[in-house]
């Protein structure tokens, strides 16, 4: 595992000492330093992560396409949403927001006597293995993401974020990072909470999140590729995805909710293992929510949900006032 | 400083070095311990070899260290974890584990009464019972309290404010604040020396040499740009310097504070320890390595350790052979 990490620390720390250091002291910004490191970690693994994707997903896609477009622009402004997802100012965000939230509440735990939680001090055995450790951390997470996912679909307010997600009819794998802020923010907000919960080390296992990361773009990629049975009931694959976005399963009939592993979708009965590869979309979004530019997508999916939280409201006052 | 007086100190230097090769050769071995502050790992490198035996999984972020004012205990605070572990300084075995809040950069008083704990994240300055480990007072200081020196009697504490400029003196007989003073860009390592005390800012180019009753800056040294840390030498006759911008390390001579040298040392260097044979060991946080310098030559010996290495313990008595298996 230390080899295989050390090209992208040595990369990481390449950039952090001759182009941000130098540029964090020319601009009196030195004691952002610290940060700017956690930043370069990301931006490293970020963009392998993105370069990863392209050379394997991409021959995918040219060799066995679901679907063939004869223009595709409207895929152009999801590869903006992964640059500034897995490279950009984002992760650096939210790794801040997340790393001082944990330092404040583990603190504020350990000066009342208690013991701040974490998976290690709840198994003790996992002590000192960090593949199982981190693959216990990944179970508890992708449970947690499947919730959250599947909560989504059913109130109209969320769906409303979540279907700019939804409403690209071309799906590729750029397309895993396609949100609206504010969705991505309570998603933010919700991975936060179950990671203070169970004491998830930031950064700790860069190179395992890096390919979870890499099978979430996977499975959006518009290829013809299923995992075999077991596969398929192992790994979220692109065929299992797709299901989720298809036309048919927009807003709260989707299926296939999980990110990584599918074991919650057999779980809770919302698997669907059909062999079909439908095509994708929500025919109830907007135009621009489909094929704007990244502000027109925002502003329409912030529209919708006004739209959605003031449909429900008068309902519920009406239901009191019965 | 004059050609001369520079020279000698030069002289000095390889003197020390030549030494230094002497006893290396006959030293029967010693060991490194390495805080690894971006995997949750310490390092155990055996000094004689060069080689890294072990790594010592902890549970989130190690940064630094204290002696135990009797020398048989040695506290590694885990920052991230949230606990400071009490290691035997000779084969590094876990005595126990201590929970404190936010343990980043530590000291125990000179006199050997209380244990000062930086907690860089959550804005505050411990003070603990050195014999118990109990908390006496919580001091808020923002923001980002960091480095740590003391008075010689024991008697103030100073910590540097990493992200407002400024530092702060406690009187840790009254238990209050005595002053809290703008002395320079993100101010990090600082020490007493001769009744001064001598602070790196590392948004800055070198030194601030500070008075300890007032706060004030009496004078500014230029070592380089990014200076983090400062040490003295064992023999407290040179002063060195860590710029983390400049990549370099610096000698000062002790008295003048004039540079005797600067020596090229890359990949954002860091923590100091220096061995007995006269060779600087730095941590080296961007490039997952220790420096091993010479100061007589220059030359620079690479060792690879963990990732982020911050803290370094050295202890020469120890051996390999003792290492302890409880880890």
């Amino acid at each position: 595992m230390q080899s295989l990490t050390l090209p992208f620390d040595l990369a990481a720390g390449w950039l952090q000492e001759h182009a941000i250091l130098p540029a964090l002291y020319a601009l009196g910004l030195m004691n952002w330093e610290e940060v700017a490191f956690g930043w370069a970690l990301f931006a490293v693994y970020g963009a392998t992560q993105v370069a990863l994707t392209y050379a394997i997903c991409l021959p995918l896609e040219l060799l066995w396409p679901v679907e063939r477009w004869p223009d595709s622009r409207a895929v152009t402004v999801d590869i903006f949403y992964t640059l500034v997802s897995r490279v950009g100012l984002l992760p650096l965000v939210t790794f801040v927001l997340f790393y001082r939230a944990q330092v404040f509440l583990n603190g504020w735990i350990t000066d009342q006597g208690w013991v701040p939680p974490t998976l290690e001090r709840a198994l003790p055995f996992l002590f000192g293995h960090p593949v199982p450790t981190f693959l216990l951390y990944v179970i508890i997470l992708d449970f947690s993401e499947y919730w959250r996912h599947r909560l989504s679909h059913v109130f109209d307010w969320w769906y409303s974020l979540h279907a700019l997600h939804h409403a690209q009819r071309q799906m590729t794998f750029w397309s895993d990072d396609r949100n609206h802020l504010l969705d991505d923010m309570i998603g933010f907000v919700w991975f936060m909470a179950v990671a203070l919960l169970i004491g998830v080390p930031p950064m700790q296992f860069p190179l395992l999140v890096l390919l979870l990361r890499f099978v979430e773009s996977l499975s959006h990629a518009n290829a013809r590729l299923r995992f075999g049975w077991l596969g398929e009931r192992l790994l979220v694959s692109p065929r299992f995805h797709r299901a989720h976005h298809g036309l048919m399963a927009a807003g709260i009939a989707s299926v296939n909710y999980g990110g990584v592993l599918p074991w919650w979708d057999i779980l809770f009965r919302t698997a669907d293992f059909g062999t079909i590869y439908v095509p994708t979309g929500d025919p109830s979004a907007e135009e621009a929510l489909a094929t704007g530019g990244y502000a027109r997508q925002q502003m329409a999916g912030a529209r919708r949900m006004v739209r959605a939280l003031g449909a429900a409201l008068p309902a519920r006052t009406g239901r009191i006032a019965r | 400083m004059s050609f001369s007086r520079r020279h000698l100190f030069t002289v000095a230097l390889v003197g020390t070095a030549g030494l230094a090769a002497a006893a290396r050769a006959a030293s029967a071995g010693g060991l490194v311990l390495v805080m690894n502050s971006g995997e949750a790992s310490l390092s155990v490198v055996d000094m004689r070899t060069h080689a890294e035996l072990r790594r010592i999984p902890v549970l989130r972020e190690p940064h630094h260290w204290a002696l135990t004012p009797d020398g048989r205990g040695l506290l590694v605070g885990d920052t991230g974890g949230n606990e400071l572990l009490d290691l035997d300084p000779g084969t590094f075995a876990l005595r126990r584990r201590v929970p404190v809040a936010d343990p980043y950069q530590l000291g125990f008083s000179p006199d050997g009464k209380v244990l000062t704990v930086s907690g860089n994240g959550r804005n505050q300055v411990d003070i603990y019972d050195a014999a118990t480990l109990k908390l006496i007072k919580r001091f808020p200081l923002a923001r980002t309290p960091s480095h740590l020196a003391y008075a010689p009697d024991g008697g103030r504490v100073f910590v540097t404010l990493q992200d407002n400029g400024r530092m702060a003196a406690i009187d840790l007989r009254a238990l209050g604040v005595l002053w809290v003073e703008p002395i320079g860009r993100v101010p990090a390592g600082v020490l007493w020396l001769r009744g001064k005390l001598i602070v790196a800012l590392m948004g800055d180019d070198g030194l601030a040499v500070v008075d300890p009753a007032t706060g004030r800056v009496e004078r500014r040294i230029r070592t380089g740009a990014g200076a983090h840390q400062v040490y003295p030498s064992p023999d407290r006759r040179v002063l060195w310097v860590n710029n983390r911008v400049a990549a370099t390390t610096v000698a000062l001579d002790a008295t003048t504070l004039a540079e005797i040298r600067s020596y090229r040392v890359t990949g954002g260097p860091d923590d100091i320890a220096f061995a007995p044979d006269g060779t600087l060991w730095i941590t080296q946080r961007f490039t997952r390595s220790l420096a091993l310098m010479d100061p007589a030559t220059g030359h620079i010996e690479e060792i690879a350790v963990g990732r982020q290495p911050h803290g370094i313990f050295m202890n020469p008595a120890a051996d390999a052979a003792t290492l302890s298996a409880s880890n």
